[in-house]
């Protein structure tokens, strides 16, 4: 199986999708049954490529593994490069793994424009796995913006009343944070010409700039790594650039939901992860007590917001800016803990709310409404729907067994290392998130059933299938999480000597803690919001 | 007397063999108004325009295989950078001339004169890209700039046309003043000697000391002349109204060709005669830059008509152009132009084929009329995606790569903060662009489109081509942009 693993089938389980798209291109718009076949075939084939992978992983070492590189413009320096270290092997196989589930939950609700729709899925499918795999600047870029054009299409042909709106509104939002952070790749690009004397666009070559960069002063690094921030902030989305997100949440169709909050929002923690911190060590640690401030702040006002929501869809979304929040939080902790946390949340996160996504458009496709107060006492007629609403939502409030605990203890964990303070805010945080989604699944499935509910049908094989996989992936993460360790481990350990290598030897966490006293003045002030 | 004839006799056999594709251009043009005009009857003077479309064809074979050189006493070379944008207007022109069947033929309208006016045009815009000396370039811009008066009011019975006409040409001969008195200045700075270029590069920085207001203001006036040829803000209200009135196939032309060779005129000035003068004319030239980013990014937003809206995304894309000519190095910055130049003639000529043909007769160029023309024309609708997406900068596109070159090298030489509002102002203009997209494909209904002919559906295939491959094949561009190099 491991021997399977290389950088030609990395490319193959990349492709897939994009393959499978232009072979359904050549298929008559009529036949809308070869399309959803098709395209299942296609995502599910890269998914069982892409699993040779997870044997094939070597971790016990840091290195980028499975790399391929040629030569594309020499004179500027771009290759193409792909490969993968522990933390893009996570998010790759989350993506590949919720490609299968994306598609065959639309088999239903998609009823018009069959072929655009499995095509620009699959476009879709191919690019957001292109941004975990390269390992040029360029080749980077290239992918991070593409998958802005599916996904616009998908929202804007087959999404809700107001998805013009949405659909325009995500696209222009993530487009101007990441032009920016194009002039900061270029200005690095030169500084490291300079440096260097030659031209290199690669990730490796960029995060070698650290030195360089922070010996350029402390507002050069800062307004670079703002600029990189922006785009990551905006995609993640930190408070305050979420207000894309609802609007696109609420609107797009389930599988762009699926994948919005799946996948796609974890570009930007992976952003974080795999640019900001490595190489603006210095810049990170400024930034660090403002940073965490907007987690707290966002995992607050995300919960609160969430919880006066009386559209499910957009109590789900809401939770999205809340649970990410935690995510940073875990990542500005700059300690192992922290970002293995952050990590696991990423992962969890891309597990359980493209479930309660998934949950509320079961729902949605038999009665069209997403309105909490038009259910009630589902449990009665739909107790298989409301066994696995429930496993989804305590997969995501954190239930200890399942898969969202661990992300958050670890998360928690780093911050109480950081700022102990802090990590007691975010705990009382995680009360609230408990308080939003009990409250919703009490009032959805428990109670008075009313006249209009009594006679919904319960879930069908189909939509049970799109589940299964979800709630399997919930249940090992939550008893037996060391395998996820064992990946990220190395790449981790090799993360924290680049942003923070005086971590562990005593002064480093003071001196994380005693960096600049802007912290405590924001960040209570965000609790109390 | 007779030494003085010989050598100007020699000296124009020695430098003719450079203009041999004007020559021909020329020559044609006139025996096709005399007598050629006589071989075909009234209603078959479509049967011109395969002989147009030849006699450029032939042209640009001929620039194509002519060897560099300069002569007439370093008034004209042929170089690199000439080349290289007369294949752009060659191009352009070519593409011109095909597209403007399907209008002309619906009103009516096929004359022998605007072939021929075409080919004058391209033989005025063939000279500006070879220019090297400031009297030539004023020749070869009057040239260029006469025949377009014309075509831009071509359709004289109709009153936007005729509007159209009428401000492109009294704009078009104030802007030519302007020009021609900033040349006054520099020559009297210089002591009446010297017009060449290379000689005015050497020359001005010694005179600066002494003359500066006169130098400083006969390089801003030139600097503003140049400014309305290429239609940056503030000098483009002439634009949208001129590029609304004009027949639609020669909007395209001129959102091309003559921003092309007036951007090699540009160039040349800018890099050889006044390069020595950068800190002078750099700042009013970002200002420029900036001004027309903003403005027509901004100003697109609001328009309801397909050719305004591309107006004024010209204006935005010559903005960003600017910043080649701003940069010090000036190979570097010429490449990076003309590079953009190139995939800009791809875009444009293929959203304009598309505009042609969606028009039919020259009414109905509203966006809206584009609304459903992903389920009608599924072909053309998406040309017209990539063609959007690709001026939105949207990468693996052609448009992002030229962008993202220039940009590369607009940073290289400290242009960082004409750099972030370009990226910017290309986050809007993506909005305009997308609004496109949304009415072709998120909205259903809108008149029927029947489909498009040969000419247009390889005018657009090629272009749709070379804007979605274009990336993939960036070693072999920038390898192009590399013979552009000067001499």
């Amino acid at each position: 199986m491991s021997a399977f693993a290389n950088s030609s089938t990395l490319l193959l389980a990349t492709f897939l999708p994009l393959i499978g798209a232009l072979v359904l291109l050549l298929v008559p718009q009529e036949n809308t049954k070869a399309f959803k076949q098709g395209a299942l075939l296609a995502m599910t084939l890269s998914f069982i490529v892409s699993l040779a992978f997870w044997f094939g992983y070597d971790r016990s070492s840091d290195a980028v593994q499975w790399t391929l590189s040629k030569d594309w413009m020499p004179s500027l320096g771009i290759k193409f490069s792909v490969g993968m270290d522990g933390i893009s092997l996570l998010l790759w196989l989350l993506t590949t793994f919720l490609g299968p589930i994306a598609t065959l939950c639309s088999f239903e609700a998609i009823e018009e424009r069959e072929k655009e729709y499995y095509i620009w899925l699959l476009v879709l499918q191919t690019s957001m796995l292109g941004v975990f795999i390269a390992q040029d600047m360029f080749l980077f870029y290239i992918f991070w913006e593409v998958m802005l054009v599916p996904m616009y299409f998908l929202i804007g042909i087959w999404g809700g009343p107001q998805k013009l709106y949405a659909a325009i509104k995500l696209f222009l939002y993530t487009l101007a944070g990441s032009l920016l952070m194009l002039v900061a790749i270029l200005a690095i690009y030169f500084l490291q010409h300079k440096s260097t004397g030659h031209y290199d666009f690669s990730i490796a070559g960029f995060q070698a700039m650290a030195p360089v960069i922070a010996a350029q002063g402390k507002t050069f690094g800062l307004l670079l790594a703002s600029a990189f921030f922006l785009a990551f902030a905006i995609k993640v989305p930190m408070f305050p650039f979420h207000t894309w997100l609802p609007d696109a949440h609420v609107q797009a169709p389930t599988a762009g939901s699926v994948i919005l909050a799946g996948v796609l929002l974890k570009m930007g923690t992976y952003g974080f992860v795999r640019f900001l911190l490595p190489i603006f060590p210095d810049a990170t640690k400024t930034l660090m007590p403002w940073m965490l401030a907007l987690a707290i702040i966002g995992i607050i006002y995300g919960a609160l917001v969430a919880m006066v929501q009386a559209d499910m869809k957009k109590l789900v979304a809401y939770s999205s800016v809340s649970h990410l929040g935690m995510c940073m939080l875990g990542l500005f902790a700059l300690n192992p803990y922290g970002i293995k946390g952050a990590l696991f949340q990423m992962i969890n996160h891309g597990i359980s709310t493209p479930g309660l996504f998934l949950a509320v458009a079961v729902v949605y496709d038999r009665r069209h409404t997403r309105m909490i107060a038009d259910y009630g006492g589902l449990m009665k007629t739909m107790p298989v729907y409301a066994t696995v609403f429930i496993i989804m939502t305590l997969s995501s409030i954190g239930l200890p067994g399942l898969n969202g605990f661990i992300g958050e203890l670890f998360s928690l964990w780093g911050a109480f290392q950081a700022f102990p303070w802090l990590g007691a805010v975010a705990t009382v945080a995680i009360v609230l998130g408990a308080t939003y989604m009990l409250w919703m699944v009490q009032r959805v499935l428990f109670g008075e059933i009313s006249e209009a509910n009594t006679k919904m049908p319960d879930m069908s094989r189909r939509e049970l299938a799109t589940f299964i996989p979800l709630i399997a992936a919930a249940v090992w993460i939550g008893l037996y999480p060391q395998p996820f360790f064992r990946v990220m481990e190395a790449p981790v350990a090799k993360l924290m000597v680049q942003v923070n290598p005086a971590y562990g030897q005593g002064p480093a966490l003071e001196q994380a803690r005693t960096t600049p006293e802007a912290a405590p003045e924001t960040a209570p002030e965000g609790g109390r919001r | 007397m007779t030494t003085f004839s010989q050598g100007l006799w020699d000296s124009l056999m020695q430098g003719s063999p450079l203009i041999y594709p004007q020559i021909l251009l020329i020559i044609i043009a006139t025996l096709m108004l005399w007598p050629g005009d006589l071989f075909f009857a009234k209603g078959e003077k479509h049967k011109w325009a395969p002989v147009a479309f030849l006699t450029l064809a032939l042209s640009g074979a001929l620039i194509y295989l002519g060897k560099p050189g300069e002569g007439f006493s370093g008034m004209y070379r042929v170089d690199g950078l000439a080349r290289g944008f007369q294949v752009i207007v060659i191009l352009s022109a070519l593409a011109a001339v095909a597209l403007s069947q399907r209008t002309l033929n619906a009103l009516r309208e096929q004359t022998v004169e605007y072939y021929a006016l075409i080919l004058f045009a391209t033989a005025g815009m063939l000279f500006l890209c070879g220019a090297t000396d400031i009297v030539s370039v004023y020749f070869a811009l009057e040239l260029m700039a006469l025949c377009f008066y014309i075509l831009v009011g071509y359709f004289r019975t109709q009153n936007r046309g005729v509007e159209a006409g009428l401000k492109y040409y009294l704009l078009g001969a104030f802007s030519s003043a302007i020009f021609i008195y900033g040349v006054s200045l520099l020559f009297m700075a210089t002591g009446g000697l010297v017009t060449n270029l290379a000689e005015l590069g050497q020359k001005l920085p010694l005179v600066i000391q002494s003359n500066s207001l006169l130098v400083f203001g006969g390089v801003l006036f030139i600097l503003v002349g140049m400014c309305f040829k290429v239609a940056a803000a503030p000098f483009h209200q002439w634009s949208p109204d001129v590029y609304d009135g004009a027949p639609t196939p020669i909007t395209a032309f001129m959102a091309t060709a003559p921003k092309a060779a007036a951007l090699a005129a540009f160039l040349r000035i800018f890099g050889t005669a006044f390069h020595g003068l950068m800190d002078q004319w750099s700042l009013p030239l970002q200002f420029v830059a900036a001004a027309s980013m903003i403005l027509g990014n901004v100003a697109a937003i609001r328009q309801q008509s397909m050719k305004r809206m591309l107006a004024y995304s010209s204006i935005a894309h010559v903005g960003y152009m600017l910043m080649g000519v701003l940069a010090a190095d000036t190979v570097l910055g010429t490449q990076a132009v003309w590079l953009y130049a190139l995939v800009y003639l791809f875009m444009n000529t293929g959203a304009f084929a598309i505009v042609i043909h969606i028009q039919k007769g020259g009414q109905g160029e509203r966006i809206d009329d584009f609304r459903g023309l992903g389920h009608k024309r599924p072909g053309l609708a998406f040309a017209m995606l990539v063609f959007m997406f690709s001026m939105a900068g949207i990468p693996p596109l052609a448009g992002f790569f030229t962008k993202f070159y220039l940009f590369n090298i607009a940073v290289q030489n400290g242009l960082t903060g004409l750099v972030v509002i370009a990226v910017l102002t290309s986050a809007v203009s993506a909005f305009y662009y997308l609004w496109v997209i949304r009415q072709m494909y998120f909205h259903e209904g809108g008149a029927e489109v029947e489909a498009p002919g040969t000419a247009t559906t390889m005018i657009v295939t090629m272009a749709c081509a070379v804007t979605l491959l274009a990336t993939f094949f960036g070693l072999d561009l920038l390898k192009w942009a590399g013979s552009i190099g000067w001499l």
